[in-house]
């Protein structure tokens, strides 16, 4: 493990940008960064990701909007990940908005050849693939993982641990494997026991 | 900052903070499993004895947060993000990954969320703030804890419990039960749990 750093505007990729009072802490943080795209990476001002992974295939986009905070979340991306203002996310959350393989067994099997070290990579099939939205004053908890198309709207709360296969809407509260709407648990109520 | 407190052959350049107290033969594989420590409590943690705390454990503590670790636990690569107070009995093991917070340690509410978010991005550190207003969760003697899992704030779990791999505990678990899934449900007891 490498040490650890701040990086600043200066630091990074030139398709990589990063406004103003916004940190990156970590290492290795561009270990499995393809992007060749002109804008891969936009962040806005006065957000703070400790330790990401931007994991982001040839024609992937991430944007994250200001006054974010993400503690050592896994990017995943291969199309787009939107992520909005004022987004809190906890320790090792996952978010994808691929399948990265085939679901099909004939085309799973193609693609495991294709994958292989000799294999030739411009042969792998069609992969599923589609946006993942996070609006506004989201909250999301430690060890979550998002899957792809999800949107989450504004407001909404994701319990740690949660598997989000599903749209979460405005100010909902979900927890579980699949995420399920629920009655979040209150301060007061957690004070109390 | 005494030169006690380095581990000898660390790969991390820091040291274990004053105000953690270990016991005779328990071992930290390095020091940065406190990255993330801001306690300034007397004492912050307590680890018994024959304890191992290794490689991916995060002692991730507000500046209230007490932690007190038995004798002959196994803790490789849990989380524990406290503001307030998490208890672990002797003879508990814990997986990889592990999640155990006492805190959400983020407002619910967007206002005053925000407000926070503004202050932590001033901060040079960029640490959430320590909310006061935690459960303290405790975790009784010889509990099996598998990898992945999230024990949320204000539970307790009964000496003997096992808590299955990814499971998400929200609430209190018996002494005996097994439990699993996300949320965690009580599957069974074990016959023999004395």
């Amino acid at each position: 493990m490498s040490d650890t750093k701040h990086w600043l505007q200066d630091d990074l990729p030139e398709n990589v940008e990063l406004g103003k009072d916004s940190l990156i802490i970590g290492s290795e943080i561009f270990k499995r960064f393809h992007s060749e795209l002109s804008n891969a990476i936009t962040i806005g001002n006065s957000s703070t990701l400790h330790q990401p992974h931007f994991a982001l295939g040839k024609q992937a986009r991430l944007i994250i909007g200001d006054h974010s905070f993400l503690d050592n979340t896994i990017l995943l991306g291969e199309q787009k990940i939107s992520i909005g203002n004022y987004v809190v996310i906890g320790w090792n959350t996952t978010i994808t908005d691929s399948d990265f393989h085939p679901a099909s067994p004939a085309e799973r099997l193609q693609d495991a050849i294709a994958c292989s070290p000799t294999g030739n990579r411009s042969a792998r099939p069609p992969i599923a693939a589609a946006p993942v939205i996070i609006q506004d004053d989201v909250w999301i908890g430690p060890s979550v993982t998002i899957l792809k198309g999800i949107t989450i709207e504004k407001g909404a709360r994701i319990e740690a641990g949660a598997v989000v296969t599903a749209n979460v809407p405005a100010n909902a509260y979900v927890i579980g494997n699949p995420a399920r709407l629920a009655e979040p648990p209150t301060v007061e109520e957690a004070a109390s026991e | 900052m005494s030169e006690a407190m380095h581990i000898p052959g660390d790969w991390h350049d820091g040291y274990i903070p004053d105000n953690v107290v270990v016991g005779s033969d328990s071992y930290i594989e390095t020091s940065y499993s406190f990255l993330r420590y801001r306690s300034a409590a007397d004492p912050g943690v307590v680890i018994g004895q024959s304890t191992g705390v290794y490689q991916g454990t995060m002692f991730d503590l507000g500046p209230h947060a007490q932690v007190k670790i038995g004798d002959y636990v196994l803790m490789h690569g849990v989380r524990i993000i406290a503001d307030t107070a998490v208890e672990i009995g002797s003879h508990t093991m814990m997986s990889w990954r592990v999640v155990i917070m006492d805190s959400y340690r983020i407002d619910p509410d967007v206002s005053s969320r925000r407000a926070q978010l503004d202050e932590v991005s001033q901060t040079e550190d960029r640490f959430l703030p320590g909310n006061t207003s935690g459960a303290k969760v405790t975790i009784g003697e010889n509990v099996w804890i598998g990898f992945d899992t999230c024990i949320l704030p204000s539970v307790t779990i009964g000496d003997n419990a096992i808590v299955g791999a990814r499971a998400v505990v929200t609430e209190d678990v018996p002494a005996g039960a097994v439990v699993a899934g996300n949320p965690a449900t009580i599957v069974r007891y074990q016959q023999n749990p004395a």
